[in-house]
């Protein structure tokens, strides 16, 4: 009961970060401030969602349900290596190829 | 000559509508394709191959012979887009700069000169160098050796999940392109030559009709697994699920050769010495 309770919480807590994210996506201004909901809510929704399925299928507590956790949590540390880093590319990319960042008054791009 | 375009597809849309009225409708048990052989396959597959995945049984056991030639028409677009791109290497001159890996400082060497300081510290700054970024460099490093696990289990576990030649190849593929991106073309090449990455694509493709004359050889008919049990312990149907996987092996090698080859010489315009 409280474990579907906090599965529950972590999940939709998932969700709420992926809606920021898409929301931030469409709303921000310019290409490095879109990078940011990009590349931060996303990987924190990731996080908590797949803390919830790891949650949801750890019980009955059996040798398969905990390899499986593991195997979750593989992907978490995956994506927490990959999604910074390819987010930190395309700022690179950007920047190098002279991009200008946005500043308080310019038009939206 | 616009208009002309735009009549024509117009026209072919027009008849590609038109041709689908005749289409069954969606998921209707009792079109032609959901009553002779897909229902035999779902259900013997396990039975004959003993592969659960059916998916895989079709693609690389019932229909194999369609396979193969998936693989070579793979192997083709790899040779077409070599024959189309690659121009003979320009001997490029020896190079006069080196930067300093730790510290970024560029050294010139006069005419004359020789470059006689550690070579491990220094890079040579010439055509194909690219300015690269410490941490992409360091993260894809530690990433590609589990990437290119991962390409392998796909492959080989392609009986029993989504998966096998194809997609485990992409993978293989798509970590030797994710080096050459993060580093640069050099350090890929030092990785995977263009005569390694042009051999996979045939070697892949002679695996698998390797594998259909060796079931000539040994009596049954071109690609039929089941002659494989001379060779392989497990009897008949194992030699099937066996076969199928000695086939994927084949399809994976082409499929990741083919990748590397094409984008080698997309990337840097058929030359080995500029790009990426």
């Amino acid at each position: 009961m409280v474990i579907a309770l906090l599965v529950i919480v972590c999940v939709v807590a998932g969700l709420l970060f992926f809606a920021g994210g898409t929301l931030g996506l469409l709303r921000f201004p310019d290409f490095y401030s879109r990078l940011h909901p990009a590349g931060k809510l996303d990987t924190m929704g990731a996080l908590m969602v797949l803390l919830g399925l790891g949650l949801h299928q750890l019980f009955p507590l059996t040798l398969d349900s905990v390899l499986t956790g593991l195997k979750l949590m593989l992907i978490l540390v995956f994506i927490f290596l990959a999604s910074p880093t390819a987010t930190h590319a395309i700022m690179d990319a950007g920047f190098r190829a002279g991009l200008e960042p946005w500043k308080k008054g310019d038009p939206r791009r | 000559m616009k208009a002309l375009g735009l009549i024509i597809v117009a026209l072919v849309g027009a008849i590609l509508v038109y041709a689908t009225i005749d289409f069954p409708p969606f998921g209707d048990p009792e079109s032609p394709a959901s009553l002779h052989v897909s229902p035999r396959y779902l259900e013997k597959t396990l039975e004959e191959t003993a592969v659960p995945n059916a998916v895989t049984s079709v693609l690389a056991d019932y229909r194999s012979f369609d396979t193969m030639f998936e693989t070579t028409v793979i192997f083709c677009a790899g040779v077409a887009c070599f024959l189309l791109l690659r121009v003979p290497r320009r001997r490029p001159p020896a190079p006069r700069q080196f930067r300093h890996r730790l510290t970024g400082l560029t050294f010139r060497i006069k005419d004359g000169g020789e470059f006689v300081l550690p070579v491990r510290e220094f890079e040579p700054v010439d055509s194909i160098w690219t300015p690269y970024d410490l941490i992409i460099e360091t993260i894809c490093r530690y990433l590609i050796p589990f990437i290119q696990i991962f390409g392998l289990y796909v492959i080989a576990h392609g009986h029993y999940s989504p998966g096998g030649g194809f997609q485990g190849g992409v993978i293989l593929g798509a970590s030797i392109i994710l080096l050459s991106v993060s580093h640069n073309l050099r350090t890929a090449l030092k990785r995977m030559g263009e005569k390694t990455s042009a051999l996979f694509s045939p070697l892949g493709v002679l695996i698998y009709t390797g594998t259909g004359v060796l079931c000539l050889v040994l009596g049954y008919n071109f690609l039929d697994y089941q002659a494989l049990a001379a060779l392989l312990p497990g009897g008949p149907i194992m030699a099937r699920s066996h076969g199928i996987f000695l086939v994927e092996v084949g399809v994976g090698m082409a499929v990741m050769g083919t990748m590397v080859w094409i984008f080698k010489n997309l990337a840097s315009r058929g030359r080995y010495d500029e790009g990426l």
